[in-house]
């Protein structure tokens, strides 16, 4: 019976209403005319049934004169009302050829990876290999593309996608690796901070430092320039060597012995905003419905609409927040203040330092907990920089001036 | 009438072919007390809430219940839907 309806919701059905008493008699005229009648329901007065709309048609001046029809339903009658209304029909035709060319072309390129500069260059060499917006989506071969870009640019990473009616090209820049100090090429090495010499071992090159020395940032500790033992020459030699300092580092700290903290009341309101092409318009809800609040944005993208164009919707939420004042009791703030501390030593440091002495004092006012320290660390300062060999002509050169 | 009908329900019977493809005997199929099907039929001769009647080449059938509803009616057959309590058999004079 499913089936059945099925088939007659496509094809059409009409729908009776009668007021005649005597219903079996209508039913057995219907009957001997050879048309189906089905969902007979027996009514205040008379009866309802349906019949389908190419049995109406074929016997509607008979059905007409008997009963009244209440109503037309399925989707043949429905195109056949369409078929008068051409302006409408019309005006869908066109949306739907429309609606087809428009999500056929591509109106955007995206370049996604790279700075502003390179998407420039992307764009304009797209442009140079006709590749224009609009452009069809079917006239855009990926793979081709890809090889194309990849071959004109030193990227590492080419992906070209085609997202609605958005070219997506996706890329990955070469990182520039840092130059690297090979092992045979002469070089010195330099202090990277001011510190005091504890320890060094020099495998190769000429130590010009000695421990307990004081040393500045930049300066040499181990010289790749060594006498040669034949002549009186000098030869660059690459360096080698590990040079511990002492380094110190003082840290002054302060933390609040009362703060206001933010805590939530659990009340939310939202807002809604319709974006479009960056441009945010409101539509429900209030701006700034509370005093203190915690703001979250999120944009929600509307099936098919988002895709073809650049509106979606925006869903801003105002949390609602008390301020509260909090006091932080003595130990507490000064194990945060450790903690930062250990936490910014680490920063500057290697992994490899070792700390010698810490010095950490503690003191405090109406407002303020404060924390002095001065670590002393044991760590390697030692820093490879090449050394280059200097032109006579240029020293000379440089002599004159 | 009734009795050449008669004879070619039987030869349908013999010659195990559908009743229906010799004779004029009406078919009536029930599925629980939910719904009547009645193929071979010559019309409605009661349609009221609690009661139809069809008419058939040899007698009527007379549905007793409530909640009745002609689920499809068409030249060949009839489906009744409803609570179904009885069902007569009236012979024709």
């Amino acid at each position: 019976m499913l089936i059945f309806k099925l088939m007659y919701l496509i094809r059409g059905y009409v729908v009776i209403c009668s007021d005649v008493i005597n219903s079996e008699k209508l039913l057995n005229i219907l009957r001997r005319k050879n048309i189906t009648v089905w969902d007979v329901q027996k009514k205040d007065k008379g009866i309802k049934f349906k019949i389908s709309y190419e049995d109406y048609i074929k016997n509607s001046n008979l059905i007409n004169e008997i009963v009244k029809p209440v109503s037309k339903r399925g989707a043949i009658p429905k195109l056949k009302k369409l078929k008068l209304r051409r302006g409408f029909s019309t005006g869908v035709l066109i949306l739907i050829i429309s609606l087809y060319l428009l999500t056929s072309m591509i109106w955007d390129v995206e370049v996604v990876g790279t700075n502003q500069t390179n998407t420039n260059k992307i764009l304009a060499f797209l442009e140079e290999n006709q590749i224009k917006i609009p452009l069809a989506i079917s006239n855009i071969e990926a793979k081709k593309l890809e090889t194309l870009i990849y071959n004109n640019f030193d990227y590492k990473f080419v992906d070209v996608i085609v997202e609605g009616s958005k070219l997506i090209i996706f890329i990955r820049e070469e990182e520039t690796e840092p130059a690297e100090i090979k092992s045979n090429e002469p070089s010195s090495i330099i202090s990277s901070k001011n510190a005091i010499i504890n320890k060094i071992i020099a495998k190769s090159g000429q130590p010009v430092v000695r421990e307990g020395d004081v040393v500045y940032e930049g300066q040499t500790l181990i010289m790749g320039l060594v006498k040669n033992k034949n002549s009186d020459d000098f030869m660059m030699v690459p360096s080698d060597g590990i040079v511990y300092g002492k380094t110190y580092y003082n840290f002054e700290m302060k933390e609040e012995k009362i703060r206001n903290v933010n805590i939530s009341t659990n009340k939310s309101k939202s807002v809604y905003y319709l974006k479009i092409n960056g441009n945010s318009i409101k539509i429900i809800g209030d701006k700034e419905p509370y005093e203190n609040y915690n703001y979250r944005e999120k944009v929600i993208k509307l099936p098919i609409v988002s895709n073809i164009t650049d509106i979606s919707i925006l869903k801003g939420t105002y949390y609602e927040e008390v301020i509260k004042e909090i006091e932080i009791d003595k130990s507490t703030a000064e194990n945060k203040m450790k903690v930062r501390m250990y936490d910014e030593l680490l920063k500057r440091c290697d992994e490899d330092s070792r700390i010698l002495k810490s010095t950490i004092n503690f003191s405090e006012d109406d407002e303020f907990y404060y924390l002095i320290a001065q670590i002393e660390v044991i760590e390697d300062i030692g820093e490879k920089i090449r050394i280059f060999p200097v032109l006579e002509e240029e020293t000379k050169e440089k002599m004159e001036e | 009438m009734s009795r050449f009908n008669n004879f070619r329900s039987k030869l349908a019977d013999e010659l195990e072919i559908p009743n229906d493809a010799l004779s004029d005997n009406f078919e009536l199929r029930m599925h629980g007390n939910k719904k009547v099907i009645i193929e071979n039929h010559l019309g409605i001769t009661v349609y009221e809430d609690n009661i139809v009647s069809v008419k058939t080449n040899d007698q009527d059938v007379t549905i007793k219940g409530s909640k009745f509803k002609i689920e499809e009616i068409n030249n060949y057959k009839v489906i009744i839907k409803g609570k179904i309590k009885e069902i007569v058999f009236s012979m024709k004079e």
